[in-house]
């Protein structure tokens, strides 16, 4: 049995490499060089819930990723405001690790080859065309090309392309496959009922910044700097994507956290005002990198879904990640990508479909996102375990803890332990 | 389903086009009415960001311009080469597959203009060469044109099929030109010898002793075959030439082939071919009545699994509109 998976970014690593655990042949197909698409400039992990996320998924089996991320973590514990035990790990080191470990599992991966159309049968996808009229060929299908982009959507709801990671004008724009084969898109939406949103954070070349301060960040992952009085612009954090920074002291300040570059917890600042701030004289941007003027803009193209990951009115065609809702995070992405790539090869053998249970966090995000985007309140909310009403969410359910044998011990009540380890073919 | 469309001028100077202002660009779903991206061929440029830049605006249009005749030759009664002055940026830009310009002749009003295609493109003196055959009003009075004539340029969809001959290299190319396709089909052999390709060309006697433009490919270094394509009683390819064909295909196993000529002619040869071997790729003289150029008056639009295709501008894959299946006609 053959799966495609189209997009690389986390959704897409988790759900091909669970695929083959699983006994599928597998073909991970994306359109840059790189694997990982918005995890090259992420790298917080383990903050808040997110910790009993990644927990959960060690311990149901699913949890390959998160041990390479925590190999490459260059900081671990790491505090900033509302935000505890974050591992950070470092982006420049992370992507060949996976790159290593999905091609030891044996999934195949194209680089450079981007998926622009669909073959379909009734409710089935047959195949999918690339670029250059190519077509291939599979029995399942799992879409995990993100929401970001292209350039005309950055412009329309955005500032303009500005020039980030996955690198549109060389690799080409994202498509949403799933519309391609007849299913209509959801859009999230601003606080102002505007779509899309826009992404959070910037990265500054490390070298660039004063001594002290890579000297701070290479020792505690972390620093704050007060911003001007003049400067601060609480009305930006309505735009973020990442409603769990969106907190007044993310306006108040500057906050940096060390991924290998120095993350800039703030969607764009102007240059000129950055350098304003005392030891950032010389800073400069990396990611994006026009990151003093725009940002690119997400959550255009999510996917209806059921909480099987299955989109609703195609057989064979499943999404994870920012393509399956409103979700933000590599952890995120690696949960549904995950549970994308097993009821991809159950779909493919013919067996019904399983959703996670909603007594573990990992099942219950899915499902609560899944019936809030229901509403046009919902769809202005995010979901992370990292914060804002989601993190809210789990403490009030309790679902939340950091005490890892607590976490074994509810998988293994629910008889789930290993649970993605098991080959179904 | 994948559907194979590019438009020749996206992302050139003068994209955006008219087509963009009126929300009915080719290739960009955002300026085709809709408020979401999806693109449907990526050429390396945002069509969207481009017009955004250029104020909700498109680019400017391509205008008629004087320039000097400085050769006009009957080649036949019906066929007359003109060398044509140009300066060194259109020579350039001429100087591609695909290539025509607009002429007129300057005593004329503008509904006279004709499409030519550029046979030849000097970059040495920047002179143009055209072949225009005479075959009715538009024609007959750019015949009447003395040592002046007025051209509106560049213009790049002359052949269909552009993708199969650019990406081809170190190989073989078959080109069947007839009578005045022979002309845009000279233009794709310098330019594909240059990638080091064999070319065979085979060309139609037709009613004379010799096309044109043998010269001319010999002088490239084609191997040139000249054989009497067309059995005008039945409309069909003449038996000498199908065994022609089948044996250059055995001796030379070339995958892409040029159709330089009628539709009628296109449809025959292609046809023929692909019965022998599906995984052939053709290219074909363009033959759409072209009368502005710009995807707007409408007059060379062609219908393509139930799309309009504005063949001016926009590129489709001859191997689609031409070969039909068994019993359909
Ligand atoms: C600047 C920034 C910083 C962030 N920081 C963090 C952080 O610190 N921690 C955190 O948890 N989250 C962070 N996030 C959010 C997080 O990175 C994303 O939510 C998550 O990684 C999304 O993963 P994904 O796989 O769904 O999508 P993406 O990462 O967008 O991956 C989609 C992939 O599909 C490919 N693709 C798209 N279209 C095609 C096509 N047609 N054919 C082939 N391939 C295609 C793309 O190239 C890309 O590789 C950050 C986001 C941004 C933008």
């Amino acid at each position: 049995m053959r799966i495609i998976v189209i997009g690389g970014g986390w959704a897409g690593c988790a759900a091909a490499l669970q695929a083959k655990k699983c006994g599928a042949e597998v073909l991970l197909i994306e359109k840059t060089d790189l694997l990982l698409g918005l995890g090259n400039v992420g790298g917080i992990i383990r903050n808040n819930g997110r910790f009993t996320a990644a927990e959960e998924m060690i311990a149901l089996g699913g949890g390959d990723l998160f041990k390479i991320a925590d190999n490459c973590a260059r900081h671990k514990n790491v505090d900033f405001p509302g935000h505890k035990h974050a591992t950070l790990y470092d982006v420049n080191r992370i992507e060949p690790e996976v790159r290593n470990y999905l091609y030891s599992k044996g999934v195949n991966v194209i680089f450079e080859t981007r998926v622009v159309d669909v073959g379909t049968e009734g409710n089935r996808i047959k195949s999918i065309y690339l670029f250059d009229g190519t077509e291939i060929e599979g029995d399942v299908f799992v879409e995990t090309t993100g929401s970001t982009g292209p350039i005309g959507n950055c412009l329309r709801y955005g500032q303009g392309c500005s020039m980030c990671i996955l690198r549109c004008p060389s690799y080409g724009p994202r498509i949403s496959i799933s519309m391609r084969a007849g299913v209509e898109d959801i859009q999230g939406l601003r606080g102002d009922e505007s779509f899309g949103a826009m992404s959070g954070s910037c990265k500054l070349v490390k070298e660039t910044l004063s001594e002290d301060i890579q000297e701070k960040l290479n020792k505690d992952g972390v620093v704050v700097l007060p911003v001007p009085k003049e400067d601060i612009n609480v009305e930006k954090l309505n735009m973020k994507v990442c409603q769990q920074y969106a907190l007044k002291e993310f306006a108040e300040n500057i906050v940096l956290l060390d991924t290998g570059h120095a993350k800039l917890m703030t969607s764009y600042y102007p240059l000129e005002k950055l350098r304003k701030i005392p030891g950032l004289e010389k800073a400069k941007f990396v990611d994006p990198y026009s990151g003093g003027k725009a940002n690119s803009i997400r959550y255009l193209s999510m996917a209806p879904r059921e909480n099987t990951m299955k989109v609703c009115g195609l057989d064979n065609l499943f999404v994870g990640g920012e393509k399956s809702g409103l979700f933000v995070g590599h952890t995120e992405a690696i949960v549904t990508g995950t549970l994308a790539g097993y009821n991809a090869v159950r779909a493919g053998l013919g067996l019904n479909l399983v959703e996670l249970p909603i007594t573990l966090a990992v099942g219950d995000i899915i499902n609560h996102e899944n019936e809030m985007k229901k509403s046009i309140e919902g769809l202005k909310l995010r979901y992370t375990f990292a914060g804002a009403n989601y993190f809210e969410r789990m403490k009030k359910l309790g679902l939340y803890t950091t005490n890892v044998e607590e976490i074994r011990n509810r998988v293994r009540s629910l008889m789930l332990e290993k649970f993605f380890e098991t080959r179904i073919i | 389903m994948f559907r194979y469309i590019d438009c020749i001028d996206a992302g050139t100077e003068f994209c955006p086009c008219n087509l963009a202002d009126t929300g009915e660009c080719i290739i960009c779903s955002q300026l085709r009415g809709k408020t979401f991206c999806d693109c449907l061929n990526w050429k390396g440029s945002c069509i969207f960001q481009e017009y955004y830049w250029n104020h909700n605006k498109s680019k400017k249009v391509r205008e008629f311009a004087e320039y000097v005749v400085v050769d006009k030759k009957y080649i036949r009664d019906d066929l007359i080469k003109f060398d044509i002055q140009v300066n060194a940026h259109l020579a350039r830009q001429l100087n591609s597959i695909g290539s025509y310009v607009f002429l007129k002749n300057p005593k004329s009003p503008e509904f006279f203009s004709t499409p030519i295609s550029i046979m030849k493109s000097n970059l040495k003196n920047n002179q143009i060469t055209v072949v225009v055959k005479i075959i009715g009003v538009k024609t007959k009075n750019l015949g009447l044109a003395g040592d002046k004539i007025l051209l509106k340029g560049p213009y790049w969809n002359g052949i269909q099929g552009q993708v199969f001959l650019k990406g081809l290299k170190n190989s073989t190319l078959f080109i069947a030109a007839r009578g005045v396709a022979a002309a845009p089909a000279l233009m794709v052999a310098k330019k594909l010898k240059l990638k080091g390709n064999e070319i065979i060309v085979a060309l139609d006697v037709g009613r004379h002793s010799e096309n044109f433009a043998k010269k001319d490919f010999t002088d490239l270094g084609c191997k040139i075959i000249d054989v009497s394509m067309v059995d005008y009683s039945k409309y069909s390819l003449k038996e000498e030439f199908i065994k022609i064909i089948a044996e250059l295909k055995k001796k030379y196993e070339f995958k892409v082939i040029l159709s330089a000529g009628s539709d009628e002619f296109h449809e025959l040869l292609l046809n023929h071919l692909y019965q022998f071997d599906n995984s052939l790729k053709f290219a074909t003289v363009n033959n759409g009545i072209i009368t502005c150029g710009e995807g707007v008056c409408g007059s060379c639009e062609a219908k393509l699994h139930n799309h309009l295709i504005k063949t001016c501008k926009q590129q489709y894959n001859p191997a689609e509109l031409f070969i039909k299946p068994k019993g359909e006609v």
